[in-house]
């Protein structure tokens, strides 16, 4: 479960004034009604370019995500701690799978997709374009980057658009160990020899900002989204989520005896909200534009798994079947 | 900065190759998997795999489907191969517009009816029917399967068209049972918690 603070087009107005007005308001009611929209409805073009792009990041975000994580199996502690990362990183790898198959309903194909990861042309969260240098980093990416996507996730399962709430309900029951996996991982570092603590201290320090970052760009600063909000493509703002998980996970890092480095963040009493120092939104444009310090080799370990593949998907090829857009 | 991925400095990948552009898609068929979460329980929709054949689609299909849930059963069948009819909404019973058609110009099969009760729901297999044509079949579904709750839309697959999984060979959706890491179970923690609690108090 990694996806996360997805990032939407600014949508055209004229966009929707070419939309047939009887159509629309059908498709709204439908909406309204808490009824969800399969493939073969009618949905104005606005809301498939923005689906289309919502659930491909987030596919893209599992497999680029498993990256960071997955280099560690082999130096992971233990046999125990192997076999689990293994198999965390084996079923995210899945989850972009079941991901796809809910964005090719809305009519783009899974190789289309898979061409622009590759080219740089679509986004996946943007956190994973950091390295990993500690074992603490990647159990901090398995506990509180899995936590922030879950945050981000369960929202989203409540949308409108039927193949991807079935696909998200699914992964989220597949994932009910990873939150646990990752917490019992930071648990015993946090709770160790004092040169674990450190380990982990440092971990916490380097992640805090892009964990900030991973939630999207603060509301005052991000694109109208309030036909997206009407449409239930997009549940809850960047801010609420950001909020959400830090009214959840603070207090369990905290009783931990780590520090976070943020001077100012403290729960306002009478607000009953997290007041923290803005992270350095330039910062997150420049590394999501292609320019963090491991950009380029995440979307190079893809590149040649796709192309090093090539010949095996050549040999599988049945030219007397036609590849067609899956029913739901 | 060196890289700390093992893949990229044991394969000698390197970082800034220039992208070659594909000559061809080699997208693969699309097949429609459906699984019985309980022993004789009726198959349902599950989602999809990419594959060159059928074969190949029901390995993937189990890789895919089967891992973490409970499974009895599972059946692939080509996309292209499943005719659908159009989907309704509110308390509109897609067999409403179904037409009679009494016969059809192929010889007698079996095919395999699929309901959508609930839209954002999964479609379910409801029966089977002997026609001679998807219009026949969906025409006798009608007759057979049409109780008085609306249908959103309707699935027909030719049996022929669809591979089952095997009755004998139900032990390959066993679990193994030293796979406990993957339970939530396996990470309680909260000792800990509270023995570090604790200690931090007394210092």
């Amino acid at each position: 479960m990694y996806g996360g603070g997805n990032l939407f087009e600014t949508p055209k107005l004229d966009e929707l004034r070419n939309e047939d007005p009887i159509k629309l308001k059908e498709f709204e009611d439908r909406i309204e009604r808490g009824e969800k929209i399969e493939p073969n409805d009618w949905m104005p073009a606005l809301y498939r370019k923005q689906l289309i792009r919502m659930i491909e990041q987030h596919a893209h975000s599992e497999i680029i995500g498993a990256l960071p994580e997955g280099t560690w199996i082999t130096r992971a502690p233990g046999f125990k701690r192997k076999m689990s990362l293994m198999a965390k990183v084996q079923d995210e790898v899945g989850h972009a799978q079941l991901l796809y198959s809910a964005a090719e309903t809305l009519g783009k194909s899974r190789e289309q997709m898979i061409d622009d990861l590759i080219s740089g042309k679509s986004k996946y969260s943007n956190i994973f374009n950091y390295p990993t240098f500690t074992w603490a980093d990647c159990c901090f990416i398995s506990w509180l980057v899995d936590a922030g996507a879950i945050v981000n996730q369960t929202a989203n399962a409540r949308g409108s658009y039927g193949p991807y709430c079935r696909a998200l309900d699914r992964i989220c029951a597949e994932e009910s160990f990873h939150l646990k996996y990752g917490h019992h991982c930071v648990i015993h570092l946090a709770t160790g020899t004092p040169k674990q603590r450190k380990m982990m201290q440092e971990a916490i320090d380097r992640w805090w900002e892009p964990l900030m970052h991973f939630f999207g760009p603060p509301d005052k600063l991000s694109v109208h989204t309030e036909t997206l909000v009407k449409w239930k493509v997009k549940m809850a703002t960047n801010d609420e989520n950001r909020q959400q998980f830090l009214d959840m996970y603070v207090p369990k890092i905290w009783e931990l005896g780590l520090t976070i480095p943020d001077p100012n963040l403290k729960k306002n009493a009478e607000t009953g909200l997290w007041e923290y120092t803005e992270p350095d939104w330039a910062e997150f444009k420049r590394v999501i534009n292609g320019d963090g310090p491991c950009n380029k080799e995440r979307l190079a370990v893809r590149r040649v798994a796709e192309e090093r593949g090539e010949w095996v998907r050549q040999a599988m090829l049945a030219p007397q079947s036609k590849y067609v857009v899956p029913l739901a | 900065m060196e890289s700390l991925d093992p893949r990229i400095a044991r394969l000698e990948i390197s970082d800034d190759a220039i992208l070659q552009p594909k000559e061809a898609l080699d997208q693969l068929v699309t097949y429609e998997v459906f699984v019985q979460k309980k022993d004789k329980a009726a198959f349902e929709h599950v989602g999809i795999v990419h594959a060159s054949d059928v074969e190949m689609a029901f390995i993937f299909a189990k890789e895919t489907f089967s891992r973490r849930f409970t499974c009895f059963g599972m059946c692939v069948v080509e996309t292209g191969k499943i005719r659908i009819t159009g989907y309704t909404d509110n308390d509109n019973n897609i067999y409403d517009q179904v037409a009679k058609v009494e016969h059809g110009d192929g010889p007698e099969e079996i095919y395999e009816i699929f309901h959508l009760k609930k839209r954002g729901k999964q479609h379910v297999h409801i029966g089977s029917v002997e026609a001679e044509s998807y219009d026949n079949a969906l025409y006798k579904a009608k007759v057979l399967y049409d109780d008085e709750k609306p249908k959103f839309n309707v699935w027909v697959i030719k049996n022929s068209d669809i591979l089952f999984s095997d009755e004998d060979d139900k032990a390959i959706w066993d679990t193994l049972s030293d796979k406990k890491y993957r339970d939530a179970t396996a990470y309680r923690a909260m000792d800990k918690i509270k023995k570090f609690k604790e200690e931090q108090l007394n210092q």
